[in-house]
């Protein structure tokens, strides 16, 4: 799994889509950071997180798209299946990578919170627990974008069709409430106020799960159907 | 040892490996020679387990791939098709990194790394990025890779597709030098290839292996064709009314005509009718005599090309219908097997009852008798107490 991590990470920083990732983000952020202190008046780091949220919706296939659709297309796929290694620990090797590529971006909006002490005196413990349900929703945002990357050979398809279900999930509580539970972005949306709520760990965490092992299963089926 | 029993492997309704089974023995150099898409390349992954065979069992070393996935891996070192390299990785790098997923210990990585590197002549390019490398130096690098850690086995597809004629020799000798520390399967369409580098062929063609053998024997099997290239200077234009009649001779074909008038003709002499220094005689003497200049004269060896050719030609192009019918005709063969197998055991299992019943039958007679003769014994006892009772 190391191997795995350490070589995805260095593809992400030899490439540019790490750096895009990164720099788009804060850059966005920064404006939505902006916005929310002067536009709004509201000295509030966490509300930025708010916006950030519909942001991933763009970005995350960004970072997912290539996971495995790039490998299957270069043929680096065969390398990766036939090595001693099991898929669920290649499976993860990926998925860890683009988290902590996810995480330092999140510990880079941290300097927010710093001009903010700057000035005043902001509650820390509510801009770690942003950014705690943030990373939980960039977890589950991650694990579908990779699912969907490993269902086609075709990077566009593979993060159209994450930047589609991400669209759905952002508008369909809009159609009905039925559909609120399935929206992983209202899922956050009590994070910023501070609350930590169980329930909604669990979902972002199963969630999580459910693809990572989605994945793992469709590379298997792969080996027989292929 | 890799041992191929009875796979095939289907891709919806059709197979691309039909029934295929071969063995290989430690230290080989196999050759998987056939046209393109006659499953050379599933074959291969099927061995390395990176796809799974529909039916058919697959053991290396002794080992199920099927079931023991992870311990056959780590056995082998598979080159795929196409050389698939991480582009974004340095040479180094990429090997490092094929050595970490094979599980070397950290220890001994940098060693082995270093080796792979050594044996395939990528010392100068160790710190460019595998994007940047010419092709044939990327095939080095896919192979350093299957290399890396010295695995058992090496699997290599193509591995000399689209190479300069100087590099298909460099890929050449490396191979041969693998010969007895590491079993070698390599595939190929290119028959000099195969016979200069391997021991055993395998000709596979349409999913079905159709020759397994020697290059040598494979060569001596084709009934040599005798075909002689010759070139004359023939003002009078006689050479074909002269040479149609000869009895020796079955064809004659003009291949090319020179700018200095010169003629190229190929002529191939009647099969088992050929003397060649018979040939060269009377084809001079008749030269001499119809004023034809003969300028040369050259015998054409019968290749290994020729045998693959005549053996995959000779096949019997088989049409849909039929294939179905053989399908066919082989589902209802098993049917029957399985029903004549059902029926045998059926019968052993009644036999065996028959036999316990029979068995029992006789413990359950012998105990009765022996009951009856033991009350007949108490019998006896008792009357003999009896009498005895009587006499007292």
């Amino acid at each position: 799994m190391l191997a795995v991590i350490k070589k995805e990470l260095k593809s992400y920083l030899l490439s540019p889509i790490g750096y895009i990732f990164i720099g788009l983000f804060l850059l966005m952020f920064s404006i939505l950071f902006y916005n929310s202190i002067f536009s709004s008046g509201v000295a509030y780091f966490e509300y930025a997180f708010y916006d950030a949220s519909t942001i991933m919706t763009f970005l995350i296939p960004v970072l997912t798209m290539r996971m495995f659709s790039e490998e299957r297309k270069n043929g680096t796929e065969q390398l990766l299946l036939t090595s001693p290694r099991s898929l669920f620990s290649v499976v993860m090797g990926k998925f860890l990578a683009a988290m902590i590529v996810v995480l330092v971006t999140i510990l880079g909006t941290f300097i927010h919170f710093l001009i903010l002490q700057h000035f005043g005196a902001p509650d820390i413990r509510v801009a770690l627990c942003t950014m705690l349900g943030f990373f939980l929703l960039c977890a589950a945002y991650v694990s579908f974008g990779m699912f969907a990357s490993s269902i086609t050979e075709n990077q566009i398809v593979a993060s159209v069709l994450t930047i589609g279900v991400f669209i759905l999930m952002w508008f369909l509580p809009g159609v009905s409430q039925n559909f609120y539970n399935l929206s992983l972005m209202y899922m956050f949306d009590h994070f910023p106020e501070g609350v930590i709520a169980l329930n909604e760990v669990v979902r972002f965490v199963s969630f999580a799960v459910l693809f990572i092992l989605l994945t793992v299963i469709v590379l298997q089926r792969r080996k027989s159907v292929k | 040892m890799i041992e191929v029993r009875n796979v095939s492997k289907k891709y919806g309704d059709t197979y691309a490996v039909r029934n295929i089974s071969f063995d290989v023995q430690d230290g080989e150099i196999v050759g998987f020679l056939g046209r393109n898409g006659a499953g050379k390349t599933t074959t291969m992954n099927m061995i390395t387990g990176f796809i799974e065979p529909t039916i058919g069992q697959i053991i290396v070393n002794g080992i199920d791939v099927d079931s023991k996935p992870k311990k056959v891996k780590k056995l082998i070192g598979y080159m795929p098709e196409g050389t698939p390299l991480y582009t974004d990785l340095t040479v180094k790098e990429f090997i490092s990194y094929m050595a970490d997923l094979k599980c070397i210990p950290h220890k001994e990585k940098k060693e082995a790394v270093e080796k792979a590197i050594m044996e395939t002549g990528l010392d100068k390019v160790r710190n460019r990025l595998t994007r940047n490398l010419s092709r044939g130096f990327k095939q080095r690098v896919s192979l350093a890779g299957a290399l890396v850690g010295d695995p058992e086995i090496l699997i290599l597809d193509e591995p000399t597709v689209g190479l300069d004629p100087k590099q298909v020799k460099e890929i050449r000798e490396l191979i041969k030098s693998f010969r007895k520390e590491h079993t070698v399967i390599l595939s190929s369409h290119i028959l000099t290839e195969v016979s200069q580098i391997c021991e055993k062929v395998i000709i596979i063609d349409k999913g079905e292996i159709i020759a397994v053998d020697t290059p040598e024997n494979l060569e001596k099997s084709v009934e040599t064709k005798q075909v002689y290239i010759v070139t004359i200077e023939d003002t009078e234009n006689k050479f074909e009314d002269v040479f149609k009649s000869d009895e020796q001779i079955k064809s004659i074909e003009k291949i090319k005509e020179n700018e200095d008038n010169t003629y190229v003709y190929q002529v191939e002499l009647k099969e088992n009718l050929s003397d060649d220094k018979e040939f060269r005689k009377n084809f001079a003497i008749k030269c001499a005599e119809n004023n034809i200049l003969n300028l040369g004269i050259n015998k054409e060896e019968a290749s290994l090309e020729d045998a693959f050719i005549k053996i995959i030609e000779d096949r019997q192009e088989l049409s849909n219908d039929e294939i179905n019918e053989i399908q066919y005709q082989r589902e209802l063969d098993d049917l029957r097997q399985a029903k004549q197998e059902k029926k045998e055991r059926k019968e052993f299992v009644k036999e065996k009852r028959q036999e316990l019943k029979e068995q029992k039958k006789a413990e359950k007679l012998e105990k009765k008798e022996k009951s009856e003769t033991d009350s007949k014994e108490d019998e006896d006892d008792d009357k003999n107490e009896d009498s005895k009772g009587g006499e007292e």
